[in-house]
């Protein structure tokens, strides 16, 4: 029985990731029947961009091996409920920066930190570094290369302290908070 | 020395739960005095990662052992990469646990006790394996959007007119930023694919203030994952910072574009 509710759920995984683009290729084939000449450039044009992406994915994936390797979400949480001012504000950059995967893994161990007295400031801080992805960078250098790669992030990090200040001050910190 | 222990109940006489992530309470002991502090499971509650709950109380009272009839792998991972060592397959109560382990017993392993001890080297080959399982994972779930996503702009590219672009975009600074921050905000996923959209919004002629703004509130900026949000953080907290991020992908958005015209172009 048990076995049978795995197997559904991971049919019921494999379906949600595959429809998007299915729903994709059945356009494609009723556009390859109504506008054959444009449908077939639409073609030629994904095989152009899924070129240019070659490499950089295979730098991705090197960059997400060694990020799985180092880090792990458990020691990322841990420190970053255990600081406090201006050391407390660079771990949570640090981790935000760090951090991978979808963000609903990390909302139980937010919530988690959040009832332990995580300040609110230090969690909208981690949430807006998450925009920085050290693994998919490769991709962001070969579209829009280092130049604005590097002004995003910085630009991104000192943001993310400013968006901590307002959310800290907008949101009622409980006694005892962190920061 | 301490050692949690997951429990049915709050006191050393309970039982060991079943699952280390999902037991009611864990008891962390001092096994020399017997001295021990209940603390009621985070993931006993939880709908998802209970777990990970688990492991990360385990590692912020800083434990050095932890006893339990079972821990998944991944848990049993998390534990032993902070240098806390797993025993599992045992049963009892919290008392018996903990006196059975400090007379040494599950070292010889007779009762189908499995030990799994924290390594101080850090890397091993079990640890590389593991790390190439997720990010094979990792990669896999990524793929089929990205490929949908680059389909996705073959049809863009081919099919959407620069005149029908330029009269969404219209190359005001202002107007171009605020509407891509407006469909990063809607569209959500991984942020590979707000790169591949922007990089071809580019290329049709679309200005870098409208896909700086995107790609900013693509991970900043979610309504889709707002219920969530909520859910764990609070309204007000999901509320005022995802206005604070739209803001803020705009002031963000507008320097940088700024000085990728300027340098770059």
């Amino acid at each position: 029985m048990k076995k049978n509710g795995k197997n559904g759920k991971s049919w019921k995984s494999a379906i949600r990731f595959l429809a998007f683009p299915a729903i994709v290729l059945v356009i494609y084939l009723i556009l390859l029947i109504l506008m054959p000449d444009e449908t077939i450039q639409a073609f030629k044009s994904c095989g152009g961009i899924l070129r240019s992406l070659i490499l950089p994915l295979c730098l991705v994936f090197a960059v997400m091996l060694l990020l799985n390797l180092f880090v792990k979400p458990a020691q990322i949480v841990r420190f970053l409920g255990t600081g406090a001012g201006v050391k407390g504000l660079l771990l949570a950059v640090a981790a935000g920066l760090i951090s991978a995967g979808p963000i609903y893994a990390w909302y139980p161990l937010l919530k988690d930190l959040k009832e332990k007295g995580a300040a609110n400031s230090l969690l909208a801080v981690f949430l807006y570094n998450r925009a920085v992805k050290p693994f998919l960078l490769p991709i962001m250098i070969v579209y829009f290369g280092w130049i604005y790669v590097v002004t995003l992030t910085v630009l991104t990090i000192i943001a993310s302290i400013a968006v901590g200040y307002l959310v800290g001050a907008l949101v009622k910190e409980r006694a005892g908070a962190l920061l | 020395m301490k050692i949690a222990v997951a429990s049915e109940g709050p006191d050393l006489n309970a039982q060991l739960g079943y699952k280390f992530g999902t037991s009611a309470y864990l008891i962390i002991v001092d096994p020399e005095t017997l001295e021990f502090e209940a603390i009621i499971n985070p993931g006993a509650s939880a709908r998802q990662g209970a777990g990970m709950q688990a492991a990360v109380l385990a590692i912020s009272k800083e434990v050095d052992v932890v006893l339990t009839a079972y821990a998944s792998p991944t848990v049993r991972r998390h534990l032993l990469d902070a240098g806390i060592s797993v025993i599992t397959g045992l049963s009892g109560t919290v008392r018996q646990t903990v006196e059975r382990y400090m007379q040494g017993e599950f070292e010889q392993r007779a009762g189908g006790e499995q030990q799994f001890t924290a390594g101080r080297s850090g890397i091993n080959r079990l640890a590389i394996l593991n790390a190439l399982r997720s990010s094979a994972r990792q990669f896999a779930n990524l793929l089929p959007i990205l490929i949908g996503v680059v389909l996705l702009m073959g049809l863009f590219n081919s099919f959407i007119s620069k005149e029908a672009l330029d009269s969404v975009f219209s190359g005001s600074a202002g107007l171009d930023t605020l509407w891509g921050a407006c469909f990063g905000s809607i569209l959500a996923g991984n942020p590979i694919n707000s790169y591949i959209i922007g990089g071809e919004l580019m290329d049709l002629g679309v200005s870098m203030f409208a896909v700086t703004a995107l790609i900013v509130a693509w991970v900043t900026v979610g309504l889709v994952q707002m219920p969530a949000e909520i859910a764990a953080l609070g309204r007000k907290f999901a509320i005022v910072r995802n206005s604070v991020c739209f803001v803020f992908a705009i002031l963000v958005a507008i320097p940088t574009a700024i000085i990728f015209n300027t340098f770059v172009e």
